[in-house]
């Protein structure tokens, strides 16, 4: 293979990898920036996500492209249910930061294993209506994967648009940095906390649907990913929706390149590896 | 006057742009015991912990003088630190919430000799050994539960002072440690200091806004006021320093009068 | 009939050995030092993995084996102490659990090496007593069971117990009482963790054949459900929890009630969905254990 082949092909693969990756990123900075732990549990949504949009294009029949926003938004209804039964009343009763992520593990192992049991233990794929195909830099790619990642763009951009240019997102931006002063301030935290949760886990949901679209859905599909997804978070600074897209770019390449040049399964060793040395380095305080 | 224990040169720290500690030369441990006062704000606390590295200095530098020798601390961790003999006790409570008051200090006395993960046959010598020392605190202090947790934060602060006492430091630096205390405790403290410096063995600085404590108590005056120590003297003349009454004790006359 | 039944018994024992054993370790890495290991299957795995390599390909003897798998278990843990035991404990729970991904990965990856998932063995008992051979083991295993219980009883009221402690309840004050706290963080972490390899070592010939799929996160979760369970600061939290939730899933479940083949699929399903609630419902509701809260303990 030629060296600039590789590189074309690392830099496509890399953004499939990274499209999915870039929004589950934002969905779970914005939980972890607001609420202080990391969610393991936000695994489920990105899986729950993908098996909706599932259940809308493979048993009722509609365009994947139509099946998209029904998964969005029961996945950030989920992710509500999640914040509104589990991990608000487990605040509320005084359960610490790390008993918390403890805990999330649990609804992780109960949600993703309940998933098999619905679902079954089989692996499911959408069904398009006539992919063209196209080349990008010399590689091939089809229409559905080129729109998927022009939705991508367009779904970040509108989540970071809504986050740093409306008046709801700033009284969520003030309630993630204080919530004491936001509240004085006439803001609503449960209220603004249900939305936050909302956006995070439609943004999860999405991410899995993609996640489906360039492979396939299974019930581990968002657990596999659910340690990639923290490192892009610590590394682009949490509750930096720029900072998780540089990161998610950098994993995806980072991802296909070793790929490529030798075993999928090493390319997410390489990436654990990093992972590990990224914690030391950035020294993770909440 | 004793020998120096302490020479800090060029301390400076500061947080988010404002200077909140800034010592040009100031030595410490030439008296038994020595009196920090100065308005809040001032950097006492901060000044305790750049001494100790609880936190870091920005710039400067710090010796510590133990058996003849000059070392210095400035790069060095809290723990090795506390184990060159420089001590201090919190001002914000701390504990340990699984270890009982008897356990804490058996923790202090403890050493590295003692703690080693094969020596699991060794408790009831440990105790034994320790026993005396720490009953001897203990009915000093009046505790009631010795082998219950400390509760009440008095209970708190003084099983604080005691773990200190039992490391059997050569400077023991002390953050407002009657803040919180009855009389008779902080009576009780006030006896326990002047004993254990009356030889050469040990020095106290100490942080306190009861000033009655600090003219009773110290023979050394050091006055801070934003982030410097602007004078130091003997109790009698500090409290007439025109300044001192100035930046500090005004408040404090009109509080107490 | 009798007789397989009883063996059965025997092998079920045997395994619960290990896992209580592991709750044990876990206890004391968690309860007394602090420290948030949710990669305990990674060190368990790669204990067993370097035995059984040791064993089966290298051809050495089992004793020199099982040391040897200690061993190299304690230095990659060393490591890996050192890396990411001075972080918070969030950064510790997540760096473990990446560490036991890659060892997870590597197992499957590594055909050369472990054979993948076509599976490594045969890893036989180290003697031959015909029908009594897991018996003696197992005797053996309750043997070291019972050493390392007692070995955590004796801590806690040691010097060094109370050193952990201290460390996990307040690093820094502990630090300015002149205690060395990161090295002994690290030391410790790599005692445990060379024990927890121990037991993986001395789990293979239970297995015989080990695959990859054997050191899934389901495992190190299945330890941790049993630890808050049984009840986190408790000396027998580890046995109780283990009892209640493998005992109870794995072995009476399965031999009591007779569960049709078509059906077999989703057992494992319906027990981690419901681990999951368990562990959701004790850490809202009953933090230390179902047994609940003993003040003595904490006090003692």
């Amino acid at each position: 293979m030629t060296f600039s082949l590789f590189t074309s092909t690392a830099l496509v693969l890399g953004l499939l990898e990274a499209a999915p990756l870039v929004l589950a990123a934002i969905g779970f900075t914005l939980i972890f920036r607001l609420n202080g732990f990391t969610n393991v549990a936000y695994a489920e949504n990105i899986t729950l996500g993908a098996y909706f949009a599932v259940i809308f294009n493979s048993m009722f029949g509609w365009n994947f492209y139509a099946a998209i926003i029904p998964s969005a938004l029961l996945s950030g209804l989920f992710s509500v249910l999640t914040y509104l039964v589990i991990f608000r009343p487990a605040f509320k009763r005084g359960v610490g930061k790390t008993e918390l992520i403890i805990l999330s593990v649990g609804l992780s192992f109960f949600v993703r294993y309940g998933s098999r049991l619905i679902f079954g233990n089989d692996l499911f794929n959408f069904t398009f209506d006539n992919p063209s195909y196209l080349s990008a830099f010399g590689i091939g790619i089809t229409s559905i994967q080129l729109t998927c990642i022009a939705l991508v763009v367009v779904i970040s951009l509108g989540i970071y648009f809504f986050i740093y240019r409306t008046n709801y997102g700033e009284r969520m931006r003030a309630l993630a940095d204080n919530e004491n002063l936001a509240m004085i301030s006439g803001i609503n935290p449960t209220k603004v906390s249900i939305l936050i949760w909302f956006i995070a886990g439609a943004a999860g949901g999405l991410a899995g649907v993609f996640y489906g679209a360039f492979s396939f859905v299974s019930p581990s599909l968002g657990y596999n990913l659910i340690l990639i997804i923290i490192m892009v978070t610590i590394v682009g600074g949490v509750g930096s929706v720029r900072g998780s897209l540089a990161a998610s770019v950098g994993v995806g390449i980072i991802t296909s390149a070793v790929t490529l040049l030798s075993k999928p399964l090493y390319g997410q060793v390489v990436l654990l590896i990093l992972f590990i040395g990224i914690l030391k380095l950035r020294k993770v305080r909440i | 006057m004793r020998e120096k224990v302490l020479h800090l040169k060029n301390v400076v720290k500061k947080f988010g742009g404002r200077t909140v500690v800034d010592i040009k030369d100031i030595t410490f441990g030439t008296h038994g015991i020595e009196g920090l006062i100065g308005p809040n704000g001032a950097g006492k606390t901060t000044l305790i912990s750049l001494i100790t590295h609880k936190i870091g200095m920005d710039q400067g530098q710090i010796l510590y003088y133990k058996n003849n020798k000059e070392i210095d601390i400035s790069k060095k961790r809290l723990d090795e630190i506390a184990r060159l003999g420089l001590v201090r006790t919190n001002q914000i409570i701390q504990d340990f919430a699984s270890l009982s008051i008897r356990e804490s200090l058996l923790l202090s006395l403890a050493t590295s000799k003692d703690e080693q993960l094969y020596k699991i046959f060794n408790e009831k010598k440990f105790r034994k050994a320790a026993e005396q020392e720490i009953n001897e605190y203990l009915e000093f202090f009046h505790f009631e539960n010795p082998d219950g947790n400390a509760l009440s934060a008095g209970e708190k602060k003084l099983l604080d002072i005691i773990r200190c006492m039992l490391l059997k430091p050569k400077f023991l630096l002390m953050d407002e440690p009657t803040s919180g205390l009855a009389q008779d405790q902080t009576d009780r403290v006030i006896e326990m200091m002047k004993t254990k410096t009356a030889n050469n063995e040990m020095s106290i600085l100490i942080v306190e806004h009861d000033l009655d404590l600090i003219w009773k108590v110290s023979e050394n005056v050091f006055f801070m006021a934003e982030g410097e120590i602007l004078i130091q003297g003997a109790p009698d003349e500090i409290r007439k320093n025109k300044t001192v009454i100035s930046k500090y004790m005004g408040e404090n006359y009109a509080q107490n009068k | 009939m009798e007789q397989l039944l009883s063996g059965y018994v025997i092998y079920s024992l045997a395994f619960l050995l290990i896992f209580i054993s592991l709750a044990t370790l876990l206890h004391l890495q968690f309860s007394l030092a602090g420290i948030v290991n949710f990669g305990v299957v990674g060190f368990w795995g790669l204990g067993m993995y370097s035995f059984s390599l040791l064993l089966v390909k290298g051809k050495v003897p089992f004793v020199l084996a099982v040391i040897l798998a200690c061993v190299i278990t304690g230095i990659v843990s060393w490591i890996l102490g050192r890396i990411i035991l001075n972080l918070d404990d969030q950064a510790v729970l997540v760096g473990t659990l990446a560490f036991a991904t890659i060892i997870e990965y590597l197992s499957t990856s590594e055909k050369w090496l472990t054979n993948g998932v076509m599976g490594l063995g045969t890893v036989n008992f180290p003697f031959n007593f015909g029908k009594k051979s897991l018996l003696v083991y197992s005797l053996i295993l309750l043997v070291f069971t019972v050493l390392l219980m007692l070995y955590t009883y004796k801590l806690k009221k040691s010097p060094y117990g109370r050193l952990l402690l201290s460390i996990s309840d307040n690093e820094k004050l502990s630090q300015s009482l002149g205690k060395s706290t990161f090295r002994q963080k690290n030391i410790f972490f790599t005692f445990t963790c060379a024990l927890i390899g121990f037991f993986g070592a001395m789990a293979a010939p239970l297995y015989s054949f080990i695959f990859p799929r054997m050191i899934g996160s389901g495992v190190t979760f299945t330890i941790w459900i049993a630890l808050m369970l049984g009840g986190r600061k408790r000396l027998f939290g580890g046995l109780i929890g283990v009892i209640a939730t493998i005992g109870l899933f794995d072995y009476v479940i399965e031999t009591v009630i007779p569960i049709p083949t078509q059906y077999a699929e989703i057992v494992p399903n319906i027990k981690f969905c419901v681990y999951g609630l368990m562990l959701i419902l004790v850490l809202m509701f009953r933090p230390f254990g179902i047994l609940g809260d003993k003040k003595m303990e904490i006090v003692k």
